[in-house]
């Protein structure tokens, strides 16, 4: 039984184990797994990127033709004595497997690792029917055990503690554990499995691979436990997702050149495994599930999830799947992909709750072994869940105002008053405003609201004088100020202005901007997106000027997400290309057209600094990501190194507002791995996660200041104006 | 071009970061005597590899596993070994010959040095080519383990906890 979403979000969050758990499992995972990687390139003498992709490409040929791929398989497999049927929904699977036991008189099952069999909940459904499963791989036994289910695609057992394990296992098998001898429980499933290889009239597996040349499987284990239990009974059940089709032993190869060094950091697992056919004098009967895959392949956004292999990769570096676990960030398939195929295996309802929770930040698309383009996959979902009515009610009111200037300016006038009120309070430190605030929001404060905004600043102080004259020298630059950027960091707003106008440009800061729509978008909300968008457009449009922008995600806003709101209306398209043709990142414009020279901003009495790349732009290798590049290069001075700076801040748009614990989790790996650097001041690129590092860090007192790297860079230009 | 001798070491080396162990020997009789040397009970020998050796204990016909499952030393035969992966390929169409290099404890798998394969490509193509052979055929790479519990690597889970690829020159 699965519980409902926000049970399990509570529980999760409640335990004070699974974090710290998780956090080491996923740090030591990437480590082992880069190493492989890079191994594994300097062999072939190919990138992973060429790799992945050769392989996705088989992967998508075959499931464009996938029906004479079954075919072919069928004809080989029944061939050499094995039972291909096709089925299309779970009950049918379950009522299969349950037809050939009871016609075998077979009540015993013994079961090696199989997420199809997960997926069509086959265990309850037997045990409903008289027939008990037993799964034997021994993280799956334990979680048997203790009536729960996988909690990783790899790792199933992953969230239990070795205190856990002992108590349940003590139980089952009438004796007691010592939680601290791990290998004395591990060696207590050779002897608690064994009887029941023995009785049992069926083994069940899944397949990693099934190769229609041969009409084979291929299966890839590491305890053994699959090889006894397709050896032992009389009866072998094979379940397996149409998707697993490959054409060749080629292929295989190729396949296993991906799966364990992304699953579990090996170069190959203990045992890879080819069966062909049924075995002498007994019976192999090879499931084929459809349950919504063929409905996967039709929609042109969500294809290519098909060729996913089940490594886990993606859960391995998500930042959310590290604070709540598998068990609340997917359904029964967990990680990026569980956000995408739930609702074509099981319902919409099971697949809208963790959709909240994906930050979007990019991760699981950089490790996919096959390349799914998960995150634009992730938002499609999302916009699936939020257009049946899925979305909280909250978050359609807030967009819907976000959406609305009169609405948003007066919150934000509104909210500057009260800020100079708590500023004549003396309840301002650091910027931030020091309210009691319940424990669940505390972890961030709130940014008192100054009472002038960007562009204000701009229009009130003469122009910079040109330090160095750029390429874009002598041209004027419309400064697309953000809204939040605006409102919130006006200083760094004006900032980004001052930079620009040292390359010899002048900035014109267009009149009524808004959101470009990126959090609607995020939200899967469609329609207030494209609202939002369509003004920023209309706003943008009455010059034909280059634009500058200090925030990053807006760039990729224009230029990713527009496209896809318009593709059905030719002309709005037109016009959002043409300014996401025009729009730079800041950073990149400082690099580029309006190019400072090396060293012109060296100062005396450089402090140390580190830079957090807004994880969005850098997982997709945006030049602009690179702004410890760009700030060493103009100040002449060195970045401190800092531990993982691709991993997302926790700022996440909306989620940190929807599950502040994931906020709060994500943002205090990071602060770690901000105070472990040693830093004076960490610089970042992104409005919204310039706000938020910096509410952490004045929340827990942390002794770093947070600053774009406009902010920094502008401090350090000459002050003769 | 690799030679036969490179190809050894780079097979010994990738078999060790599987943690298994690979020993060197001239011929059967070796092979049986270090077999012998390692535990007082007697190796239980698969068919497959009865064949070459003439000598051990054959899985019981009547109650095969129990004279099996949890002996201290098992041996079996590997069709090829993988220099680049430290894998051994077993065909094992018998059940019985999988019971022997599943159950018993220490596994020895003999290998002849001829038939090492530089990459699992080698080995792949091998099998697509043995229609036959890819009826129940496994690439072995060292001991069985499991991370299950806390992610603590465990070696010997529900197969051998010791792999010796016995390769004979
Ligand atoms: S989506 Fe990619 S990374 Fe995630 S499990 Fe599938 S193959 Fe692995």
């Amino acid at each position: 039984m699965i519980t409902d979403f926000k049970q399990r979000y509570e529980h999760a969050v409640a335990d004070p184990d699974l974090r710290p758990r998780l956090l080491a499992f996923q740090r030591s995972w990437r480590e082992s797994r880069d190493a492989q990687v890079s191994r594994l390139e300097q062999r072939t003498e190919r990138s992973f990127d060429e790799l992945r992709r050769d392989f996705a490409s088989v992967k998508d040929a075959t499931l464009e033709r996938i029906d004479d791929y079954i075919a072919e398989f069928r004809a080989n497999a029944e061939a050499t004595g094995a039972v291909v049927i096709e089925l299309s929904t779970a009950e049918d699977a379950v009522e299969y497997i349950a037809g050939v036991c009871k016609a075998r008189g077979i009540d015993l099952v013994v079961k090696s690792k199989s997420m199809v069999s997960e997926e069509i909940e086959l265990n309850d459904e037997l045990a409903e029917r008289g027939i008990t499963a037993i799964e034997t791989d021994l993280g799956e036994w334990l979680l048997q055990l203790a009536e729960q289910r996988p909690s990783h695609l790899v790792m199933p057992a992953i969230h239990q503690k070795r205190q856990y394990v002992a108590e349940i296992l003590g139980e089952e098998l009438g004796r007691e554990f010592d939680p601290d001898d791990i290998p004395a429980m591990v060696a207590s499933a050779r002897q608690g499995l064994r009887r029941h290889y023995l009785a049992a009239g069926a083994g069940l597996t899944g397949a990693n691979a099934l190769v229609a040349e041969t009409g084979s499987i291929m299966v890839v284990t590491n305890e053994g436990n699959m090889r006894l239990a397709t050896s032992l009974p009389d009866v072998h059940f094979v379940t397996a997702g149409i998707e697993k089709l490959i054409p060749t032993w080629s292929d295989a190869e190729r396949q296993l050149q991906l799966l364990p060094r992304s699953a579990t950091a090996q170069t190959l697992s203990t045992y890879t495994t080819c069966i062909t056919g049924a075995q002498p004098g007994k019976e192999m009967h090879i499931i084929l599930l459809d349950n919504g895959r063929r409905e996967m392949r039709e929609d042109s956004a969500i294809g290519a999830a098909l060729r996913c292999i089940r490594c886990g990769a993606c859960a391995n570096v998500c930042p959310p799947y590290q604070i709540v676990g598998g068990h609340t960030f997917g359904h029964i398939y967990t990680g990026a992909i569980g956000l995408v195929n739930t609702s074509f295996h099981h319902d919409i309802e099971d697949a809208a709750g963790p959709q909240g929770l994906c930050v979007s930040c990019g991760a699981c698309e950089t490790v996919c072994p096959v390349a799914i383009p998960l995150p634009r996959q992730i938002l499609s979902i999302r916009r699936k869940a939020t257009e049946s009515g899925h979305a909280p009610r909250w978050e359609r009111w807030l967009l819907r105002a976000w959406s609305m200037p009169q609405v948003f300016r007066a919150v934000m006038k509104l909210g500057s008053v009260a800020s100079s009120v708590a500023r004549a309070l003396g309840l301002v430190r650091r910027d931030h405003i020091r309210l009691p605030l319940p424990r669940r929001l505390s972890w961030r404060s709130i940014p008192a609201i100054p009472a002038q905004t960007g562009s204000r600043l701009i229009a009130k102080r003469t122009p910079q004088p040109t330090l160095a004259p750029s390429p874009a020298a002598g041209s004027t630059v419309d400064l697309f100020a953000q809204c939040l950027a605006d409102r919130l960091m006006p200083v760094t707003v004006d900032a980004s202005a001052l930079l620009i106008e040292a390359g010899g440009a002048s900035v014109n800061v267009p009149s009524d901007q808004q959101c470009c729509g990126l959090p609607a978008f995020d939200a899967g909300d469609w329609e207030t997106a494209r609202r939002m968008a369509r003004a920023t457009i209309a706003v943008l449009s009455r010059t034909d000027h280059q634009i500058v922008t200090p925030a990053t995600s807006c760039v990729i806003s224009m230029r990713d997400h527009w496209p896809q709101l318009f593709r059905d209306e030719p002309e709005t398209l037109a016009r959002a290309d043409a300014i996401a043709d025009r729009v730079h990142d800041l950073a990149a414009w400082l690099d580029g057209p309006g190019r400072l020279p090396d060293g012109c901003l060296e100062r005396e009495g450089a402090s140390s600094w580190t830079a957090h790349r807004f994880c969005q732009s850098s997982n997709r290798g945006e030049p602009g990501a690179r702004i410890a590049l760009l700030v060493e290069r103009l100040t002449g001075e060195t970045a401190a190194p800092l531990e993982e700076p691709e991993v997302c801040c926790g700022f996440g748009g909306l989620t940190s507002i929807a599950a502040p614990e994931v906020g709060e989790g994500i943002l205090d790996r990071k602060l770690d791995c901000v105070a472990a650097s040693g830093c004076e001041t960490l610089l970042t690129n992104n409005p919204g996660c310039a706000l938020h590092l910096r509410a952490g860090a004045v929340a827990r007192g942390a002794a770093h200041d947070t600053l774009h790297y406009a902010d920094y860079l502008a401090a350090r230009l000459p002050d003769d104006s | 071009m690799i030679t036969a001798s490179d190809r050894g070491t780079q097979f010994a080396e990738a078999l060790h970061a599987a943690q298994g162990e690979i020993a060197w020997f001239d011929s059967w009789d070796e092979l049986w005597d270090f077999a012998d040397s390692l535990s007082d009970d007697v190796p239980v020998v698969s068919p497959a590899a009865h064949q070459f050796l003439q000598r051990g204990d054959l899985p019981d016909a009547i109650e095969p596993l129990r004279s099996i499952a949890d002996r201290a030393v098992g041996i079996t035969v590997a069709t090829l070994g993988v220099a680049e992966t430290g894998s051994l390929l077993l065909v094992e169409r018998a059940p019985i010959d999988r019971a022997v290099s599943l159950l018993t404890r220490h596994l020895i798998v003999a290998v002849g040095e001829d038939d090492l394969v530089d990459e699992l490509t080698d080995g792949f193509r091998w099998l697509a080519e043995q229609p036959r052979a890819a009826a129940y055929a496994t690439f072995v790479t060292g001991p069985s383990r499991t991370a299950d519990i806390e992610r603590s690597l465990t070696i010997g889970v529900q197969g051998p906890s010791r792999l010796t690829a016995a390769v004979l020159t």
